[in-house]
């Protein structure tokens, strides 16, 4: 079975996820495209910033163009409709505000090769999934920006096609390492139904609050904002009768390090979904082994990974060695990896 | 013998330009580069071969010097044959009109009944000052005076409130302070490049906002000597400021884009 036959019954919104610049994201992308194709499925296309550029800004070795087929529905900003060399119906011209003039959803008339763009945000990006919908899209697939993990949040997306590559590193153990820590991230345990997850699942996108709740299911506002710098004030607020934490944002390193290791011992830090979590693979291990507890509102299914065995630094791993030292490491995850360069799955 | 024309071409073909060296179209590019090879006939020979790879025809090695490691550095001259399109290039750009301080000022008083509060560092391992005091420090730079000086003396509250940072301030920091003061912007200075840890500070930058769900609530700036426009935008910025910008392009872009997005 093809790739993405594996794929449409389960998900409708898949982001495509770079663990880093040239993983190999846009050849996935390419890829997944033509499959959908041949199987004759109407899909949706989007970023979350521009893609599809010859060149690539950062690096400026040659990147994929995306190449769209007939009656695929894409996004593009109105400075970028004009350089596209397919021909775009347009279905609409929406609000949603890019650097390059708002966006259009169009319909591609005449297969060829189109720079996609979306709306920058989260919110936005939800939104305009939304209404890419109501035009019959069979699936949408989002091209991430550059490593921009946080849209592979579950708000944008079903689930996620984690796209990694040499570029991570010249140690391919490194390479494996850090992937494997995103993909053991992503699917943190989801706080269980109980008092704690209906208190938490009230909080709202709009307000952002620190919360707490101890044995006796009472829930205190710490009054701020952001756990940002403020690690000490959470390690004052956490009692012997704390269980819960909440935090809305992001939990990095300082934070946790600001935290006496007993009381983190005794809690269970709740965050609305993985990306939220800015703390590296080795410190991540080691907090685990000293108890740290983290479950998250809504965890992120991860779909598949594909390796791209080049670097654009200069080097390059076997392909076969990569794609097997890859899927070794997810075999405990069940998560399927594909080499972009040498033609799909087994 | 009968010639159209007594003498060469002189005028400029935009659509097909080429480096200038002592005459039009000759194409003189100069390269120089260093070899993992001992100084010698093979290493100018494989210097010349390279500079044929690059598309530089008669390649002439002008210069070498042993590095003393058996790597050898060369100067080398050649005729490059490529053309650009000048009349097809498009360079994104940030879009707003330029305000002077003075101007800006006044913008500030016909758009807005509150200060606008701009939060600033050079972040990450980065300890230059000099691209974020530029840009904020009241005595400016070059002659552009800093957006902390963009405000009226006479009317307190009003203008803009610049909160400067420092150096070396960790993202999350920056960020805290921004919520704390609930800024309109944020900007973020980055001088030092290599192996482009610039770009992993800027991406965490960005990764670090929409997890604490600022991102589409402040406008997002980045500036410094490698920074461009569209680099920013790649990675998630609304707008960078590269070389050659001063503070009233940035407040002016502020400015513009708070009352474009009605948080005037």
């Amino acid at each position: 079975m093809g790739f993405v036959a594996s794929l449409k019954d389960k998900y409708y919104t898949l982001s495509i996820v770079g663990m880093a610049k040239n993983a190999g994201k846009t050849t996935a992308l390419n890829y997944i495209l033509e499959e959908a194709f041949d199987e004759g499925l109407v899909v949706g296309v989007t970023s979350t910033g521009r893609d599809g550029e010859t060149t690539d800004v950062v690096t400026s070795t040659e990147k994929p163009k995306v190449y769209l087929f007939t009656d695929t529905i894409v996004t593009v900003p109105v400075k970028l409709y004009e350089l596209a060399e397919t021909g775009l119906e347009i279905l609409k011209r929406t609000d949603y505000r890019t650097p390059m003039g708002n966006i259009l959803i169009c319909r591609v008339a005449e297969s060829g090769y189109v720079q996609i763009a979306g709306p920058g945000s989260v919110v936005e990006h939800k939104k305009l999934c939304e209404d890419m919908r109501g035009y019959g899209c069979d699936m949408i697939f989002i091209d991430g920006a550059i490593d921009r993990k946080s849209i592979a949040a579950p708000e944008t997306s079903d689930a996620i096609i984690l796209a990694t590559g040499a570029t991570i590193s010249r140690s391919m153990k490194i390479v494996v390492e850090d992937t494997v820590h995103i993909v053991s991230l992503y699917q943190t345990p989801k706080l269980e139904e109980g008092p704690a997850r209906s208190a938490f699942s009230e909080e709202t996108k709009d307000v952002y609050r620190i919360l707490t709740m101890d044995d006796e299911n009472r829930v205190t506002d710490l009054g701020v904002r952001t756990a940002l710098g403020a690690g000490k004030a959470l390690d004052t607020a956490i009692t012997d009768r704390t269980r819960f934490v909440y935090i809305p944002g992001a939990l990095t390193e300082s934070i946790l390090d600001n935290i006496n290791p007993k009381k983190l011992q005794g809690i269970t830090i709740v965050l609305p979904d993985p990306t939220r979590v800015f703390v590296g693979a080795v410190k991540w291990q080691q907090l685990k082994k000293r108890g740290l507890n983290v479950k998250v509102m809504q965890n992120i299914q991860v779909a598949a990974v594909t390796v791209n065995p080049y670097a654009p630094q200069g080097y390059n791993f076997d392909h076969e060695q990569l794609r097997n030292a890859m899927q070794t490491a997810l075999e405990d995850v069940n998560v399927p990896v594909f080499d972009v360069r040498a033609g799909g799955l087994e | 013998m009968s010639h159209t024309t007594a003498t060469a071409n002189t005028t400029v073909d935009l659509t097909k330009i080429k480096p200038y060296g002592d005459t039009l179209n000759d194409g003189m590019v100069q390269t120089s580069f260093t070899l993992p090879v001992p100084d010698g006939d093979e290493a100018w020979e494989a210097a010349r071969q390279l500079a044929k790879k690059m598309g530089l025809e008669e390649p002439n090695v002008v210069y070498h010097k042993d590095l003393g490691i058996g790597y050898t550095y060369v100067i080398v001259y050649g005729k490059c044959q490529h053309t650009v399109d000048y009349t097809q290039i498009h360079v994104t750009k940030v879009e707003s009109t330029v305000m002077d301080r003075v101007e800006c000022i006044q913008y500030m008083k016909d758009h807005f009944t509150r200060p606008i509060v701009v939060v600033g560092a050079s972040t990450g391992t980065d300890a230059h000052t000099v691209g974020i005091d530029a840009i904020m420090n009241m005595k400016g730079f070059h002659g552009h005076f800093g957006l902390e000086r963009f405000h009226d003396p006479l009317q307190p509250g009003t203008g803009m409130i610049a909160v400067n940072m420092g150096s070396q301030v960790p993202n999350e920091e920056l960020i805290a302070k921004a919520i704390e003061l609930n800024a309109d912007a944020i900007l973020v200075s980055q001088t030092v490049t290599q192996k482009d840890v610039h770009i992993i500070n800027l991406t965490n930058m960005i990764e670090l906002c929409e997890a604490e769900g600022i991102r589409d609530k402040m406008l997002l700036l980045c500036g410094g000597p490698r920074i461009s426009h569209e680099l920013a935008q790649e990675l998630g910025f609304d707008a960078g400021f590269g070389p050659e910008t001063y503070a009233e392009h940035v407040a002016s872009y502020i400015l513009q884009e708070l009352v474009e997005r009605k948080r005037a």
